[in-house]
C-alpha cells in the first residue's frame, strides 16, 4: 500500500516527529510504500507549507498518488498563528475539501484547539468539517473520544482509541549500573527523573519543590531536557529552575537535547520517572518510562490518567503536596496512594508530607525567610543551596531589586474609554498596530525580568557576602 | 558464522572523490572488509561537494569487495536559512536552534539514504558516520545512535558550537577521534559528549619516489618549489596562503615557485604567474611524487582535525610549514619536531625564506618526520585500532 505520512518529520527536534519516524519505521517494515510529507525541508520525501487554505490545496494534490494519508494533527501545522476566525474558516473548509479528495485519510490528534467548536464561535463548522471529512480519527484517551464524538460532532465509527507507545522501540542497550556510570550518577541513592522539552507546563519546577529534604536522604532530582529558547516563557521557566539548582541540594538540572539513546538511558538510570505535569494532551515519557520499566509519578492532568490507567507502577497525584508525598514514599520504598489514610505507608515512612522544613523552631522570620528564598527562585535569582533570605523582618532593609519588584509588567494599550465607540476604535486601532507595538511590550517586559533578576541576584550575592563577614573571627580580636 | 556487518556513511564516495574524510572511510571500508567485514557504504550519488550535483546513478555498485548503495541528493531549498545563518555568524551572534535547524535542510538532503538506513539500521553492527557537519551524519547519526560510531573530524568553527549537534555529539554510542587535540576540542565544546577514543588514520606509504620524474613530466626544471596539495578554497586557507606568497615572491629576493595539486579555482595575477604553477588533479603516483620534489610542503588551513598531506609530506622526506592556528598540526609539528608553523604573514614570509635560502638545513628538518608518521598513523596500525573498538562495541570480543 502507498502511504502518506503528514507530520514534521527529522532532522529537527520536535516530539511529534519523533513519533512520526518510528510509525514510519514500522509502516515501512510491514512493506508499506511510504514516504513523508514534513511542513518544512528535513529528512522527509516532500515538504511543503501546509498552513492555509493554499496548503491544503498544496496537499490535496499531493495525496492523488497515495492509497491512504496519514496526518500527524497539530493546528500550527495547518492554520495561521495567530489564527482568526476568518482564516480558520478558509483553511478549514479547503482542508477539509483535501480530506474528502480522495484517498482513505486518516488524522492522528496531537492536539487540538476546543475553543474553536464553541457554540459562538463563527468557524466552528469549518473545523467539525476538517474532522468529519476523515476516514478515522485517531486519539490517544476516553476523553479525546468524548471530545471528538461530542464537541466536534465525528461520528463514533469514525473515532478510534489507540495505545500512544504502540510503535515505540527500545533505543538503548544499557542496564541501570551502566546507564549511571555513562551519566556519572551515583551507584546508589534513589534517582527521580523529569525529562522532556523544558517549559513552564511541564512544571519541573514543583517537582524541585516538592524534592525539598530528600537530598538530604541520599535521592537525587535530575531535570534533563531542552529549552526551546526562542520561547521568551521558557527561558524565564529555565533561570527559575536554575535558581531552584542552586537552592536545593540533589537537585541537578542537564540542559541539551538529548538523542533517543540518551533519553531512553536517563530512564534506565532513574528509579522513578516524575510527571509533574501542569497540562499536558499525552506524554510520550509515560510510554518510554513503561516501555523501559521504570516506576511513574505524574499528576492527575490531560490524558496521563488514560495513560496510566491501571498501571501498576503508576501513581497519580492531585496537588503539589501529594506529589511530595509520593515522591518520599517512593525514596522510603513504600508504597504511597491518594486515598489512604494519614498512616498509610509512604507517610508513616517519611514523616508528613511537606517540604517546608526548619532546622530550627517554626517563627514568623524563619518563614518568611523561607518564602523569600522561594520567590526569588521563581524570578530565577540564583544563589547558594541552604542561603537565608532576608527574613520578614519590620526593618527589612531596603534592597536594590524593591523599587523594581513593586514595578507592574508593561500592560498592553488598554483598549477601553467610558465614551460609546471608542472602545471597538481603539480595539481595531490596538489590532492593526499590534505587530509593531506587541513585539516592543514583550521586549519592555523582558527587559524588566531581567534587571530584576540581576538586581536580586545582587542582593543575594551582597548577602551571602555579608554573612560570610559576619561569621569569620575577628583577626584583631582573636 | 556471518560476517559482521558495517555501514560507513560518507556525503560522497569514490576514488574520484576529493577530501580528506572521504579518502579515509574508503580506506577504513577496504581495509574492513579485508579483515572479514561485509562492508556497505551509504552515500549520494554527488561528486561534488561545491554543486552536489547527482553524478553517480543511484542505486547498487561496487568498489572492489565494497557494496556501494546510492541515493539521490535532494537540494531544493532557496539557501535563505544559510544565508540568514551565515550573517548572524559574521556578526559575532550565535543563531537560534531554529535558525540552525532550517541551516541544516537549507542545503542537500538525502530522504532515500535516510529511510534506507532507518530500514536496515538494525541489520549492521556498527554505523560510521563522518564527518560531523553535513547532513548526512547529523540525519542518520541519530537513527540507531546504540550502534553508530560519529568521525567528527571536528574544527574549532562556530557550527561546531550550534547547540543542534549537542545530541549527535553526545548520543551516538562512539565518537572517534584524530588526534588528541581533536579530543580536547570535543571536551571544551560538548563536555557530555560521548564516550571517545583516539583512532586517528592511516596514511598509505608509497614504495619509492621519482622527484626527478616528477620535474620532469610538469616541466618544472630545476626550481626550487613548495607544495601545496588540496582543495583551494578560503576554508582551507588557500586564498591567504596564495597572497603570502605573491607578498613574498614579489619582493624578488626570493627564489622559489609554488605548486598547487587539487580542485578549486585557482586566480594567480599576471606579474608572477611565471612562479606559481596550477597542476589540478593528479594521479596519486603524481602526487607522491610531488611531495618528494617539493622543498617544503604548506598547510594553511586552520581547520584540520588530522592533516593526511603533512603526513604525506613527512613520508616524503619534506618539512612541513603550517598554520599554528590550527591546534592539531601545530601539535604534530611540535610532537614530530619535523614541521614549522605560523602566526601571521610575516612568520610564513620567514619561512618560505627559510625553505629557499637554507635547503639543506630544511631537509635535515624533515627527517624526524617520516619515523613519526611510520610509528603512528600506517593503515595496518590505525585498522587494528578500529577493528577493536568496532568489535567491542559490537560486543564481538
Amino acid at each position: 500500500m502507498r502511504i502518506l505520512v503528514v507530520s514534521p518529520y527529522p532532522p529537527i527536534r520536535d516530539g511529534i516527529g519523533a513519533f512520526a519516524v518510528q510509525q514510519v519505521q514500522t509502516l515501512r517494515r510491514a512493506g508499506h510504500e511510504v514516504e513523508v510529507c514534513s511542513p518544512a525541508p528535513s529528512a522527509a520525501h516532500h515538504h511543503l507549507d501546509l498552513r492555509g487554505p493554499k496548503g491544503a490545496v498544496a496537499l490535496r494534490r499531493l495525496m492523488a498518488g497515495f492509497d491512504r494519508v496519514i496526518i500527524h494533527f497539530h493546528p500550527d501545522f495547518f492554520y495561521d498563528h495567530p489564527a482568526t476566525p476568518s482564516s480558520r474558516i478558509t483553511t478549514g473548509l479547503a482542508l477539509a475539501a483535501a480530506l474528502r479528495s480522495g484517498p482513505e485519510t486518516i488524522i492522528r490528534l496531537h492536539e487540538v484547539d476546543r475553543r474553536w467548536v464553541t457554540a459562538t464561535d463563527p468557524s466552528a463548522r469549518a473545523t467539525r468539517a476538517v474532522f468529519r471529512s476523515a476516514t478515522r480519527v485517531e486519539v490517544h484517551s476516553p476523553d479525546d473520544v468524548e471530545m471528538m464524538t461530542g464537541e466536534f460532532k465525528v461520528p463514533r465509527s469514525q473515532v478510534e482509541l489507540v495505545a500512544h507507545g504502540a510503535e515505540f522501540v527500545v533505543r538503548t542497550t544499557a542496564d541501570r549500573a551502566a546507564a549511571r556510570r555513562s551519566l556519572g550518577l551515583p551507584a546508589d541513592g534513589h534517582v527521580f527523573l523529569c525529562i522532556g522539552f523544558v517549559q513552564p507546563h511541564k512544571g519541573f519546577d514543583r517537582a524541585a519543590a516538592a524534592f525539598r529534604g530528600l537530598g538530604e536522604k541520599g535521592a537525587s532530582l535530575h531535570v534533563v531536557g531542552s529549552v526551546r529558547i526562542d520561547d521568551p516563557s521558557a527561558a524565564d521557566h529555565e533561570r527559575e529552575l536554575e535558581a531552584l539548582e542552586s537552592q536545593i541540594p540533589g537537585v541537578h538540572l542537564h540542559l541539551g537535547y538529548l538523542s533517543d539513546e540518551a533519553f531512553d538511558r536517563w530512564i534506565v538510570a532513574s528509579d522513578t520517572v516524575v510527571l509533574p505535569y501542569r497540562h499536558i494532551w499525552s506524554s510520550g515519557v509515560v510510554e518510554r518510562a513503561r516501555l523501559l520499566g521504570r516506576p511513574v509519578i505524574a499528576t492527575r492532568v490531560g490524558g496521563l490518567v488514560h495513560q496510566l490507567a491501571g498501571d501498576p507502577g503508576a501513581t497519580l497525584v492531585d496537588d503539589n503536596l501529594q506529589l511530595a508525598a509520593a515522591m518520599r514514599a517512593a525514596v522510603a520504598g513504600a508504597a504511597w496512594s491518594a486515598t489512604g489514610d494519614p498512616d498509610d505507608a509512604g507517610r508513616t515512612a517519611t514523616g508528613p508530607a511537606s517540604t517546608w522544613e526548619f532546622d530550627g523552631p517554626v517563627d514568623r522570620s524563619s518563614v518568611m525567610a523561607e518564602i523569600d528564598r522561594r520567590s526569588a527562585a521563581n524570578r530565577g535569582v540564583i544563589s547558594r543551596a541552604g542561603a537565608a533570605g532576608r527574613g520578614g523582618s519590620v526593618n527589612q532593609p531596603a534592597t536594590a531589586a524593591l523599587p523594581l519588584r513593586r514595578l507592574r509588567p508593561v500592560p498592553p494599550p488598554p483598549a477601553t474609554s467610558a465614551r460609546p465607540g471608542v472602545s471597538t476604535v481603539k480595539k481595531l486601532i490596538r489590532r492593526v498596530i499590534a505587530w509593531e507595538v506587541d513585539p516592543l511590550r514583550e521586549q519592555l517586559v523582558r527587559l524588566q525580568k531581567a534587571s530584576l533578576q540581576a538586581a536580586e541576584t545582587t542582593d543575594a550575592r551582597l548577602e551571602e557576602l555579608s554573612d560570610e563577614l559576619d561569621g569569620e573571627p575577628d583577626d584583631e580580636q582573636s | 558464522m556471518d560476517a559482521p556487518r558495517l555501514a560507513l556513511v560518507p556525503p560522497r564516495y569514490g576514488p574520484d572523490v576529493i577530501g580528506g574524510a572521504e579518502l579515509v572511510l574508503r580506506e577504513v571500508a577496504h581495509g574492513m572488509t579485508e579483515r572479514g567485514w561485509e562492508v556497505e557504504v551509504l552515500t549520494t550519488c554527488a561528486r561534488d561537494h561545491y554543486t552536489w550535483a547527482n553524478h553517480y546513478p543511484a542505486g547498487t555498485s561496487t568498489d572492489g569487495p565494497v557494496t556501494i548503495r546510492r541515493y539521490p541528493v535532494v537540494d531544493d531549498t532557496s539557501g535563505k536559512a544559510r544565508a540568514t545563518v551565515a550573517q548572524r555568524l559574521a556578526l559575532g551572534e550565535m543563531p537560534t536552534l531554529r535558525e540552525q535547524e532550517a541551516w541544516m535542510n537549507d542545503g542537500l538532503r538525502v530522504p532515500e539514504l535516510f529511510h534506507a538506513l532507518l530500514d536496515d539500521a538494525e541489520t549492521y553492527q556498527a554505523i560510521i558516520v563522518s564527518p560531523y557537519l553535513f547532513w548526512t551524519s547529523f540525519a542518520c547519526g541519530l537513527i540507531a545512535p546504540e550502534r553508530t560510531i560519529l568521525r567528527p573530524c571536528l574544527h574549532d568553527e562556530p557550527e561546531a558550537r550550534f547547540e543542534l549537534f549537542e545530541p549527535l555529539l553526545n548520543g551516538v554510542a562512539r565518537i572517534w577521534i584524530n588526534t588528541e587535540p581533536e579530543g580536547d576540542l570535543l571536551d571544551q565544546i560538548a563536555p557530555h559528549h560521548a564516550p571517545a577514543s583516539v583512532m586517528g588514520e592511516g596514511v598509505p606509504v608509497p614504495e619509492g619516489y621519482d622527484p626527478e620524474g616528477f620535474r620532469s613530466r610538469f616541466a618544472l626544471g630545476d626550481a626550487r618549489f613548495v607544495l601545496y596539495a588540496g582543495r583551494r578554497e578560503g576554508a582551507k586557507g588557500w586564498e591567504q596562503l596564495l597572497d603570502a606568497f605573491v607578498a613574498t615572491v614579489r619582493k624578488e629576493d626570493v627564489d622559489l615557485h609554488l605548486v598547487t595539486i587539487g580542485v578549486g579555482e585557482v586566480h594567480i595575477p599576471d606579474d608572477v604567474a611565471h612562479l606559481i604553477h596550477d597542476l589540478g588533479l593528479v594521479s596519486d603516483r603524481d602526487r607522491d611524487d610531488a611531495f618528494a620534489a617539493a622543498s617544503g610542503y604548506l598547510q594553511p588551513s586552520a581547520l584540520e582535525s588530522f592533516s593526511r598531506t603533512v603526513m604525506e609530506a613527512w613520508l616524503a622526506g619534506t618539512p612541513v610549514v603550517a598554520n599554528a592556528a590550527s591546534p592539531v598540526v601545530a601539535w604534530h609539528c611540535e610532537r614530530s619536531g619535523a614541521g614549522l608553523t605560523y602566526e601571521d604573514d610575516a612568520d610564513l614570509e620567514q619561512c618560505l625564506r627559510f625553505i629557499a635560502e637554507a635547503p639543506e638545513a630544511a631537509a635535515e628538518l624533515a627527517v624526524p618526520g617520516r619515523r613519526y608518521v611510520l610509528d603512528n598513523y600506517t593503515w595496518p596500525v590505525t585498522l587494528d585500532r578500529m577493528e577493536a573498538g568496532l568489535k567491542e562495541m559490537a560486543g564481538l570480543v
